[in-house]
């Protein structure tokens, strides 16, 4: 093959491909979409995944509420469902926002503004989910012990292994919480670098 | 006609276009379709940038080709990507064998080049002047035509071969 004939294949194909207009408007503007979300599909599955888990717990305590027989062990209950509940629900409806930016209306830059917007206050809100987790151990073990085993933490001497298991909590969720909060941090810059792009 | 509109029109006028940059680049379909849907976000994200100071299609090449060489120095397969395989990634409607035959050798030779000198052999395939080759590829004219000369050489000893 000699580089003449490398040029008329070429141009035959050129002429060949123009006749073709297979792509649908629909199909260009599904992959425009599909891109756009694909980059918040992570964070929303595991932001899903931990809201489930949260609600299932609730659902649980709420099932058992009854066992927590005094008022104080009530208090907590009320405390552990809210913290179950409210955090998720401001955490999917956040989500939800993001989800409903239209790409294809007003323009991309202003979207990712919006984004970023929303995505500041949602780590505004893991940074008080975090802190409320540790203060809200508080109120969840007696009421997740009084449900399982009951026992009245408040009544009850803890023995040397409850102790131990109570710390290796503490120090699990201090490693889980640094390993979520960095994640929500690289996802925020990124977006942040989106928008820097475009200026 | 809404923004939406005219970029739809855009992409179905230079589809062609699109495809040639990503056959191109790629080596399997799955890698083509990935790396079209990619061009098209990406022209899509910098639509409102364009400004009419050069041709739209001098822009479209540009992103193309800026969008392909990222792609491949990533080289990981994106998920959910639209199948547009069966809509479009054709490269000839015909039942022509010789011709067929003759694309084969084409993107065969063409497979041995690295990819600067892909963007350059692409760009003088589709016609461009030296001048619209350095616009697009950022290069100086005197360093695209060296550069092509070199291409040619290493081409035809390829052919010779």
């Amino acid at each position: 093959m000699e580089l003449e004939e490398l040029q008329s294949a070429w141009t035959q194909m050129s002429d060949e491909l123009n006749h073709q207009k297979k792509l649908t408007n629909q199909i260009i503007l599904d992959m425009t979409k599909q891109k756009y979300q694909n980059k918040f599909t992570t964070i929303t599955k595991y932001e899903t995944i931990g809201a489930v888990v949260c609600f299932a717990i609730a659902f649980f305590v709420l099932l058992n509420f009854g066992k927590l027989d005094t008022w104080y062990l009530q208090i907590c209950g009320v405390l552990t469902l809210s913290f179950l509940i409210v955090l998720p629900v401001m955490v999917l409806t956040t989500l939800k926002k993001i989800k409903n930016i239209d790409i294809l209306n007003g323009s991309y830059k202003e979207n990712l503004k919006f984004y970023l917007k929303i995505k500041n206050r949602l780590l505004r809100l893991q940074q008080v989910g975090i802190a409320v987790g540790f203060v809200g151990l508080l109120f969840i073990v007696p009421v997740t012990s009084k449900i399982i085993s009951n026992k009245n933490v408040f009544l009850t001497s803890l023995k040397t292994e409850q102790y131990v298991v109570f710390t290796i909590t503490l120090i699990v969720m201090v490693f889980f919480c640094r390993w979520a909060y960095k994640g929500y941090v690289k996802v925020t810059q990124s977006a942040q670098e989106l928008i820097q792009e475009l200026e | 006609m809404r923004k939406e509109g005219v970029f739809t029109e855009l992409i179905q006028e230079h589809q062609a276009l699109l495809y040639k940059v990503t056959s191109i680049y790629t080596e399997n379909k799955e890698d083509q379709e990935d790396l079209f849907q990619e061009i098209v976000y990406q022209l899509w994200k910098y639509f409102d940038s364009f400004r009419n100071d050069s041709k739209i299609t001098t822009w479209m090449y540009r992103v193309a080709m800026n969008t392909s060489i990222t792609f491949i120095k990533k080289k990981k397969r994106r998920p959910d990507s639209v199948p547009i395989a069966d809509a479009f990634l054709k490269q000839s409607d015909t039942n022509d064998d010789a011709y067929d035959e003759r694309l084969r050798l084409l993107y065969q030779h063409l497979k041995h080049l690295n990819t600067l000198e892909k963007g350059l052999i692409f760009l003088l395939l589709e016609g461009k002047s030296y001048k619209e080759i350095a616009q697009i590829t950022g290069l100086n004219d005197s360093n695209v035509g060296t550069k092509i000369s070199r291409i040619k050489k290493k081409l035809k000893t390829n052919m010779a071969k």
